[in-house]
């Protein structure tokens, strides 16, 4: 299944021709590769959510034009054409469980391939599954979401977009205000569902740590602007631009940094997590040369 | 979204946009009810002059005003057509059935036609030069009075103040969840209506429960800063009465006057 | 001197059948930073809240900077604590910056005069005075944060307790708020309660109590309680950066110290251990 994602000479202005308006996206050309797990870092209000709502058709560019596979989105694409798009590419929203509603956790979790035109049951087998995809209790199923904890609730709504059985996986910062369990077993999970279905997965994140240890793609955004795109180790090789347009470092490569700087040792490539930190420092302990990690 | 902001207030340092709001408030209920005394073409040209004179003085952009008449133009007409062939007296130029169009009719309708745009022109200029807040603050001040016949004139002010602050986060979120749910396949405003009542629940149901999320917080964060009800606060946003604000009554109590004089009893 | 005291302190929830709290008792010192951590249930809000009053116990005593909380008495009480929730939108009560900063003042009665000076500089303090008239939409939620914790410096309270109050907060948006505590807490002496997830947050603390199911499991200084690595996440905790290199350093066969090092403890130590080679 070939669905790529790409963007080319894309703007977007919220309010044209007001006292208002405000241009959010500017000639942004970019490109998603099928199957990869592509990290979109950048400030507040740097565009990245005006982008995600792109990838799914609920917002057309004011002009450029968008391919997400076979489709095609352009200033002029109608609403009606939109409709299948919204099939293949799941979007977890900000916050997701702010959107449950259903009477009991199973109904909002088939809730959308019931859109999508499953019937009843087809979709109540589809959300079973995806109940245990994301680790909920059988017998929450038939209980209000509305009476799960936060934790529980973050779960049920991820297992909503599951639900659609999307290609494409679009996660706005999906761990935010969860505890540092949950936030790794939601992440360790993803990783899971990306390998076994061979999905892409697009994350906005502030966490870069989740960048070098998830990501093999990434994007990042300027005031609107793509002012850089390419692996974590290309993005993360040049410790004084991201100085210089306030983004950090993963710790574990804050921590070779000064590691260099003490001890006057050079890694052979900056290492990003702490395995790899890890591993070139045995190298260089034991072999004394300088190995990749 | 999020910067839309509710009445439309565009800021700005006119004379009129430095008015006391409580000036603002009366003069506006003022003007409506001495529209009412108008019934001759001299009046209406006086009405007008006062109002584009108070627009002029405000310095907003013209566009503004038109905009206010537009979403209540069917409105308008329908009330207009309805005074045209509905009233008699003149010469009659038409009749069928019920329906004639008289000359009286005419001018009737053209009164009518007139008072609508001028209640918007000048209810529009209040809202454009004063603050929703400062509203809010010229009618606890206005109702005051009423706190002696036990009504809790600080408490509904306050309630006031807080939903107009909410009022763009709510629609920041009415927008957050439109898209979460668009993109679980839902179509807002599409198909029979049956399909369009049924696409509102799952907006509506999720608005209900943040709301009363926000307002649980609310309660809460407002009882540990200290709130225990309106009596014996403090109040840090005050409003002068001003020279401009006396000057500006005189201007409207002189237009009452002639208003008086002109119309035909 | 302790300038919150828990005695026998016994609570539910109505609606539950299950005590949150038994018997349980804490104190802390004056100027202390305090960390309660512990994961998601395990009673960390409810207990800040039975601090300020904002939920009665069913018996136990909790004594606030020498006064004993009691309906008659919760006003005082409160009027020593300024509390900092999760949520940055669900605290502001102000339609802009200065009026939610002086809301605050206004329910202490405080008069206009003296209101505008402290408004002024309590803004100023967070660095946000340029931001006066602004409404909340327009602020990011660190922004947001920074307000509150104006309107709480205004009040001029002598305890500070943070609900989560950094954990919807983007990383710039949480520095600049632990920022402003950490000056509290050093320059002021503003004795800090803080629950967080947050390791950084946790770090600035002088004393750590880990909770779990209403329980006390764990009190000590942030040194020895991050010594446990990887089995913090469980107690709700992100482990420290070093104590993750650590156990892969293990499994790598470098000899690692059992004690809990901080970022440049961890470059040191190895430094030493190259140069023995």
């Amino acid at each position: 299944m070939a669905m790529a994602i790409i963007f080319k000479a894309v703007n977007y202005t919220y309010q044209p021709n007001t006292p208002f308006e405000q241009q959010a996206l500017e000639n942004i050309s970019a490109e998603i590769p099928t199957g990869s797990y592509t990290a979109l870092i950048g400030h507040t209000g740097s565009g990245k959510s005006t982008f995600l709502q792109h990838l799914n058709g609920l917002l057309r560019p004011t002009s450029g034009v968008i391919h997400v596979g076979k489709q095609i989105i352009t200033p002029e694409t109608k609403n009606k054409q939109l409709g299948e798009l919204r099939k293949h590419v799941g979007i977890v929203f900000q916050f997701p469980e702010a959107q449950l509603f259903e009477e009991t956790v199973i109904k909002d979790i088939a809730f959308a391939p019931k859109n999508f035109g499953k019937t009843e049951e087809e979709a109540e087998t589809i959300a079973r599954r995806m109940a245990q995809q994301v680790g909920l209790d059988d017998e929450l199923l038939s209980k209000s979401p509305f009476e799960l904890s936060g934790g529980q609730m973050r779960r049920v709504a991820i297992a909503g977009i599951l639900a659609m059985e999307p290609e494409i996986l679009v996660l706005d910062e999906p761990t935010a205000g969860l505890d540092p369990q949950g936030r790794l077993e939601i992440m360790e999970m993803f990783k899971r569902l990306k390998e076994e279905q061979n999905l892409t997965v697009v994350l906005v994140t502030h966490q870069m740590d989740d960048v070098a240890k998830y990501a093999d793609n990434v994007i990042v955004l300027e005031k609107g602007k793509q002012i850089a795109s390419g692996t974590p180790s290309e993005i993360f090789a040049q410790p004084n631009w991201l100085v210089e347009h306030h983004l950090a470092l993963p710790k574990a490569g804050e921590f070779a940094l000064e590691f260099e700087k003490k001890t006057g040792y050079k890694f052979a490539t900056l290492p990003l997590t702490e395995v790899s930190l890890a591993r070139q420092i045995a190298s260089l302990l034991h072999g004394g040369g300088v190995h990749h990690g | 979204m999020g910067k839309v902001l509710l009445g439309r207030y565009v800021p700005g340092d006119s004379i009129v946009h430095r008015m006391d709001p409580r000036a603002k408030l009366i003069l506006s209920f003022f003007f409506i009810v001495i529209i009412f005394l108008a019934n001759n073409w001299q009046s209406y040209v006086l009405l007008f002059a006062l109002t584009i004179g108070s627009i002029l003085a405000a310095r907003v952009n013209f566009a503004f005003f038109i905009k206010g008449v537009r979403p209540l133009i069917w409105l308008i007409l329908f009330t207009v057509l309805l005074q045209i062939f509905f009233s008699s007296g003149g010469t009659v130029f038409w009749r069928w059935g019920p329906f004639n169009l008289s000359y009286y009719g005419l001018i009737n309708g053209a009164y009518v036609f007139c008072r609508f745009v001028l209640i918007i022109f000048m209810s529009t200029l209040l809202t454009l030069t004063t603050a929703p807040l400062a509203i809010a603050d010229a009618l606890e001040k206005l109702m005051m009075p009423l706190k002696k016949i036990k009504v809790p004139v600080y408490e509904i002010s306050l309630m006031l103040s807080i939903a107009l602050r909410f009022v763009p986060t709510l629609m920041d979120e009415t927008a957050k969840i439109m898209n979460a749910q668009r993109s679980r396949g839902v179509n807002f405003g599409e198909g029979s209506i049956m399909q369009q009542i049924k696409a509102v629940v799952p907006l509506l149901v999720p608005l209900f429960v943040s709301s009363f999320n926000r307002a649980e917080d609310l309660a809460t964060a407002m009882e540990a800063r200290g709130y225990r009800g309106g009596e014996g606060r403090t109040k840090y946003r005050v409003h002068y009465w001003q020279t401009g604000d006396t000057a500006g009554c005189a201007v409207f109590v002189i237009v009452l006057i002639i208003l008086l004089f002109l119309r035909h009893w | 001197m302790d300038i919150v005291e828990i005695k026998n302190l016994t609570f539910k929830y109505p609606q539950q059948e299950v005590q949150n709290f038994n018997n349980f008792n804490l104190k802390i010192k004056k100027g202390e930073w305090l960390a309660i951590i512990g994961h998601n249930g395990s009673g960390k809000s409810t207990l800040v809240r039975l601090i300020d009053g904002l939920l009665a116990p069913e018996s136990g005593e909790i004594t606030v900077s020498g006064i004993k909380l009691t309906p008659e008495s919760v006003w005082d009480v409160r009027s020593k604590i300024g509390m900092v929730f999760q949520n940055p939108d669900n605290q502001f009560v102000g339609a802009n910056v200065e009026d939610d900063v002086a809301f605050g003042l206004e329910n202490a009665a405080i008069p206009r005069e003296e209101m505008l000076i402290r408004v002024r500089q309590a803004l100023e303090r967070v660095g946000m005075w340029e931001f006066a008239d602004h409404e909340p939409v327009r602020l990011s939620g660190g922004q947001k944060q920074r307000v509150a914790l104006a309107g709480i410096i205004a009040l001029k309270p002598e305890i500070i307790i943070l609900d989560e109050a950094t954990s919807m907060l983007d990383p710039e948006g949480r520095q600049s708020v632990l920022e402003i505590i950490r000056e509290l807490n050093q320059v002021e002496h503003l004795t800090v309660i803080s629950i967080t997830h947050d390791i950084d947050e946790a770090s600035n603390a002088q004393r750590v109590v880990v909770l779990d199911d209403g329980k006390i499991v764990q009190d000590d200084i942030p040194a020895k309680i991050f010594s446990h690595g990887a089995s913090l996440v469980k107690i709700g905790l992100e482990p420290p950066f070093s104590e993750k290199l650590k156990e892969e350093l293990i499994k790598q066969e470098i000899k690692v110290p059992d004690e809990y090092l901080t970022k440049e403890g961890m470059v040191d130590w190895l430094w030493q251990l190259f140069s023995k080679q």
